[in-house]
């Protein structure tokens, strides 16, 4: 192969134009988020009388008014609190649920029903509206006596996650090709040795991308978090559609909020980047 | 450098205070009356040994043990309706013995959280903060509990019904009984900026190019539409460089904006008398028949009206909340606002307001046109007719028939209904709590020191304009009656989405109702005629 | 053979038990509820298939079928594209690529509740930041067509990145001999592309697009705070229709009706769309060991 050497003029205005592309998109998903802040710095008055790019100390002073007063009253840190520790406990029974049902669709053959039929079942889950199922998860979790508690919030985003955790990593194992595991089973390893050091392990972005996209649903669920909670259990969600009240839209807790918000999933997503892409190191692994 | 003060003074205020409220909420006095502390801002009310109530006093903690939970709207420790019961908490739970505990719901969402709850028998709470219109859906199931007897008890905190106005009397009745406690009383007036309406030099200039005198203050709705025609689109306010409007309203879709409508369409559907008929102190439905009104020429005519009007306010209305409509007025762009107490009291909010002390208030206008339903023609009237309105939600305390602790719960709605608590509420803007009965007004109508608004801040002559109006508002002789069966909710969106349509003018005002119309029609059969109807008589007081 | 017999229905039951124990009843309660008119207040009466066939005739409901339709193939499109724009370019070294790989993540993490909010204000006709950057007067709220495009765009933004993230994960798949023997034969990338890349990808496009149909049929959080469903019903998507009647006027039989003729319309396109799949690649799914 002859490679592009880098100082060449097509190679430099290509890599740079693809740099230039890549930053644009990543400014045009971050600008909200720098909105936010504005808005969170900005006296409530100010709200729609600036504009624009909305600079600090060029087109307002910047206060910590509405930081403080949120923070004082304590309910962020709690719906925090509680969205994380719901979006912890489901994205483990999503994972410790979905990954061994997704590589048996994709390792091995069932007749009745048929790996087809699993997967579409699975996929069915999240067709449904939610609304139907309102009323009768409320009995159901009223009969547990799980009414305002995390554990029946991370029940129900369990059981709507688990899914789609399944249908992607069916595809991710799909995508894997046997030839090490088999080689693995000629030497006399077990299917869970197999399945957790190697095929979990070579398909780990898309793991990573399965569980970020059920924490993000999880995180941002509003339905149920409304109905099944009220006290204990407020979520961000529930917390955010709080930011209405009886004079209208409080946009300056908005911005506070949806900044607090991010704070967990932030933390999160840097962790898991790693694991999302593994470079070029596969490739020695097929050698 | 002054945002580090600011914050160092607030969080050492937080602290402070946070470490002296430990467990002081009372003062007691030989005399048996009483000091409540207000949480965190500490601030004193007294109440006399009979406003408190006989079952209360030093050492006598007549509910000790005892645990309720009450649902309000999500507004904090620091906002509307929500944040008076915070303050006065420690203050209770000492009087009391018991522990109170507030959940916040988003406020669209109360109703359905409550009405899932009380429907599936998970009895999770003990009282509700409702808005007016939601009673009938708790009342009829018998859901909630009426409370006479507790009105009547002198063991409780002290509150007079006498003080309610018929307007605001019924809505906190249904069916002749009580059923919900004094707390906030809603109704829309119409505001305006009284610097620019009131100065010669405008009024001069508004003669000289129309030709006629300025009608202010306004009497019709027509010589609204005429002054706001006049003024929009001129840059008349000198708070920003953009030429302002004549009126902004609060049209989105699914929250306040029917209300726009009720409001405005009364003077020109709801004819006064002595009785109460298809044609008489009546707006909604055939009392006979349970057919809607919604689409008779008065009702048509009003919209027809509130369009013509709303072209004099910025295009993006269609789209705006309560808070942005009202940031357009509060910030000086608007010559009017009709809407609730809310907007006097942020008036006077200078973190919010540019335009302290140039509010003008009054009474709704009317029309001197009634369209009379029962002789089915136009009616005209020597002056105009005015109606009043109780509009918007007048949140007020009701208790739920599963609570196991009722007379708590109502010791709690009693003490924030005392005259001294109810006072220190409306003195506020930011409780939320709006005046409407007699004691909030000032003399010769009321009983209020005037020291007691000031106090608060109120520009002088902001609060006599704004005291004015809802007085004549609540106390008017013609009232819009208050829609509160079975599925106003239901009646009301559809209306509402029909409204909407017509504001971004995909519908014409006789289309938009005659649909409503038919909603009205298929809501109602599904609910099923009989029952609603029976309902809708009970609500007006129709005798046939 | 009897072990791998026993080994995949250990791994597939747990989940599949679970699933089973928490929408079974559910499921088969929303049907039976569908065939009720629902009160909340009063004994709910058997009207049998009445609420379908109220459907049938509601022209909001129609209305909320077309509105949502608009959404989702309008919304999907682009955000299937851009997504794999931006996966391809991303798969590239490039300098602080973590950090703009976190950036693009990000807005899948917003709590859409808040996005509606927040771009409330960013849509702000008289000004905001849109407007007021442009220096126009764009009616991104107060009317119809404007309405459905600015929810069109919150989602977009919201969503890209979920197709993003799938994307990337399945390009770390292919291996790299496949792109050095075809830069052997060509420099174009175009080329390269279209007949290395994209079929690798192909299983993943059907998996997104089935994906983000799913979603986007039920997208509800942006128009309810962004738009309310308005102005007028020009954003009343079918869940804010079934919302409504549901959980605001306790009409729960006619939400749940509403809500399985959804369901069926989308499992119809998902059994077609399933069958193409294994047409395509008979060939990469592992029958037995």
């Amino acid at each position: 192969m002859k490679p592009k050497t880098p100082w060449s003029p097509a190679a430099f205005l290509e890599r740079h134009s693809y740099f230039i592309l890549t930053l644009i998109f990543a400014g045009f998903s971050a600008l909200p988020f720098y909105w936010a802040a504005s808005l969170s710095i900005r006296n409530p008055a100010e709200t729609f009388t600036v504009t624009g790019l909305a600079i600090p100390f060029l087109q307002y002073q910047p206060t910590l008014i509405n930081w403080i007063e949120e923070l004082a009253v304590g309910e962020s840190q709690r719906a925090l609190l509680n969205s994380t520790i719901i979006a912890v406990g489901t994205a483990v029974g999503v994972a410790v649920l979905g990954a061994p049902a997704a590589y048996a669709l994709s390792r091995f053959s069932f007749r009745r029903p048929a790996n087809k039929d699993f997967t579409i079942w699975f996929l069915s889950q999240r067709v449904l509206p939610p609304i139907v199922t309102v009323i009768p998860i409320f009995m159901m979790m009223q009969v547990f006596n799980l009414l305002d508690t995390r554990l029946a919030l991370i029940l129900v985003n369990i059981t709507f996650n688990l899914p789609l955790v399944v249908v992607i990593m069916r595809q991710a194992f799909l995508d894997l090709p046997v030839e090490l595991e088999e080689a693995a089973m000629v030497d006399g390893a077990s299917y869970l040795d197999i399945f957790l050091k190697i095929s979990l392990r070579l398909t780990m972005p898309s793991m990573a991308a399965a569980m970020l996209i059920a924490t993000a649903f999880t995180w941002n669920e509003f339905l149920f978090a409304l109905t099944l909670g009220s006290l204990d259990a407020r979520t961000i969600p529930v917390h955010m559609a709080g930011a209405v009240d009886t004079r209208g839209i409080q946009f300056w807790f908005v911005g506070v909020r949806v900044l607090i918000a991010m704070g967990p999933p932030v933390i999160l997503a840097m962790l898991v980047q790693r694991y999302i892409v593994r470079g070029l190191t596969f490739g020695a692994l097929k050698g | 450098m002054k945002m580090l003060k600011t914050l160092g003074l607030l969080l050492g205020f937080s602290l402070v205070s946070s470490l002296a409220q430990a467990g002081e909420g009372l003062k007691w006095y030989s005399d048996g009356s009483v000091d409540l502390i207000t949480y965190q801002d500490r601030e004193v009310i007294h109440l006399s040994k009979d406003q408190l109530g006989t079952m209360f006093g030093k050492g006598k903690q007549p509910f000790k043990g005892k645990k309720i939970a009450i649902t309000v709207n999500n507004s904090g420790p620091k906002g509307g309706i929500s944040g008076p019961l915070y303050r006065l908490r420690p203050a209770w739970e000492e009087l009391t013995g018991a522990k109170l505990e507030i959940v916040e719901m988003p406020l669209a969402e109360q109703l359905s959280k409550t009405m899932f709850d009380l429907r599936m028998g998970s009895n999770q709470y003990d009282g509700f903060i409702e808005g007016a219109w939601y009673m009938g859906e708790y009342v009829t199931p018998g859901y909630i509990i009426p409370i006479d007897d507790y009105i009547a008890d002198p063991g409780f905190p002290q509150w007079d019904p006498d003080w309610f106005p018929p307007s605001l009397r019924e809505i906190h009745q249904w069916d002749g009984k009580y059923y919900a406690v004094l707390n906030d009383s809603d109704g829309q007036v119409l505001y305006w900026r009284q610097d620019i309406l009131g100065s010669k030099e405008w009024q001069t200039r508004y003669k000289r190019d129309t030709g006629k005198d300025m009608p202010h203050p306004p009497q019709t709705w027509q010589d609204v539409i005429d002054i706001a025609k006049y003024f929009d689109g001129k840059n008349w306010d000198d708070n920003d460089p953009d030429p302002d409007d004549g009126i902004v309203m609060h049209f989105r879709v699914n929250e306040q904006g029917m209300f726009h409508f009720m409001s405005l369409s009364a003077s020109f559907v709801v004819m006064g008398g002595d009785t109460v008929d298809r044609g008489t102190n009546n707006y909604w439905f055939d009392p006979d028949t349970m057919e809607p009104l919604i689409n008779q020429p008065g009702h048509v005519r009003a919209l027809e009206t509130l369009y013509e009007l709303s072209q004099s306010g910025p295009a993006a209305q269609a789209a705006w909340d309560l808070g942005t409509a009202w940031d357009w007025f509060l910030r000086g762009k608007s010559i009017f606002v009709f809407s609730w107490g809310d907007v006097g009291s942020l008036v006077q909010d200078e973190s919010r307001s540019k335009i302290k002390g140039k509010l003008g208030a009054s009474v709704l206008p009317g029309s001197y046109e009634v369209y009379d339903m029962n002789k089915n023609r136009w009616v005209r009237m020597d002056k105009p007719n005015i109606a009043g309105n109780t509009t918007g939600g007048s949140w007020q305390g009701v208790i739920s028939a599963k609570s196991k602790n009722p007379e708590v719960v109502y010791s709690l709605y009693a003490l924030m209904a005392t005259e001294p608590v109810s006072m220190w509420n409306v003195n506020r803007g930011w409780t939320g709590v709006d005046p409407g009965v007699q004691i909030h007004f000032l003399p010769p109508v009321g009983t209020a020191s005037v020291m007691g608004y000031l106090k608060e801040d109120f520009h002088e002559r902001d609060l006599f304009y704004y005291l004015d109006a809802y007085h004549k508002n609540f106390f008017a002789d013609t009232m819009l009656p208050y829609l509160r069966i079975n599925g106003t909710e239901e009646y009301w969106r559809a209306l509402d989405q029909n409204l909407s349509e017509t504001m971004i003018g995909r519908m014409t005002p006789q289309e938009a109702l005659d649909s409503t119309y038919k909603e009205w029609q298929s809501i109602t059969n599904r609910r099923g005629k009989a029952r609603q109807l029976k309902q809708y008589q009970q609500s007006i007081g129709y005798r046939h | 053979m009897r072990r791998a017999a026993r080994v995949k229905w250990i791994f597939i039951l747990p989940a599949s038990l679970w699933v089973l124990a928490f929408t079974v009843f559910p499921f088969f309660y929303g049907l039976y509820l569908s065939l009720f008119n629902v009160q909340f207040g009063v004994e709910d009466q058997f009207i049998g298939l009445g609420n379908y066939t109220r459907a049938f005739e509601d022209s909001r409901a129609h209305n909320s079928v077309i509105i949502t339709l608009i959404f989702v193939f309008a919304g999907v499109s682009i955000q299937l594209v851009l997504g794999m724009l931006v996966a391809l370019l991303v798969n590239r070294p490039m300098p602080f690529r973590s950090v703009l790989r976190a950036l693009i993540t990000l807005p899948l993490f917003a709590t859409p509740i808040a996005v509606g909010f927040l771009f409330f204000t960013i849509f702000y006709e008289e000004g905001g930041l849109i407007n007021g950057l442009l220096g126009v007067k764009i009616p991104w709220l107060s009317t119809p067509h404007f309405a459905l495009l600015s929810v069109i765009i919150v989602d977009t933004w919201q969503w890209t990145p979920f197709c993003f993230l799938l994307f990337l994960a399945a390009l770390q798949g292919i291996p790299e001999e496949y792109y050095e023997a075809a830069a052997l034969e060509t420099t174009n990338n175009w080329k390269i592309f279209w007949h290395v890349t994209l079929p690798f990808l192909q299983p993943t496009v059907i998996l997104v697009i089935l994906l983000r149909v799913t979603e986007s049929v039920k997208v509800f959080d942006i128009p309810y705070t962004l738009t309310t469903g308005g102005p007028g019903v020009a954003t009343q998507v079918l869940s804010m229709f079934a919302y409504r009647a549901g959980m605001r006027f306790f009409d729960f039989g006619y939400a749940s009706a509403i809500s399985f003729m959804v369901f069926i319309i989308v499992m119809i396109m998902i059994f077609s769309l399933f069958g193409r799949i294994r047409q395509s690649f008979a060939g990469s799914e592992r029958e037995q060991r």
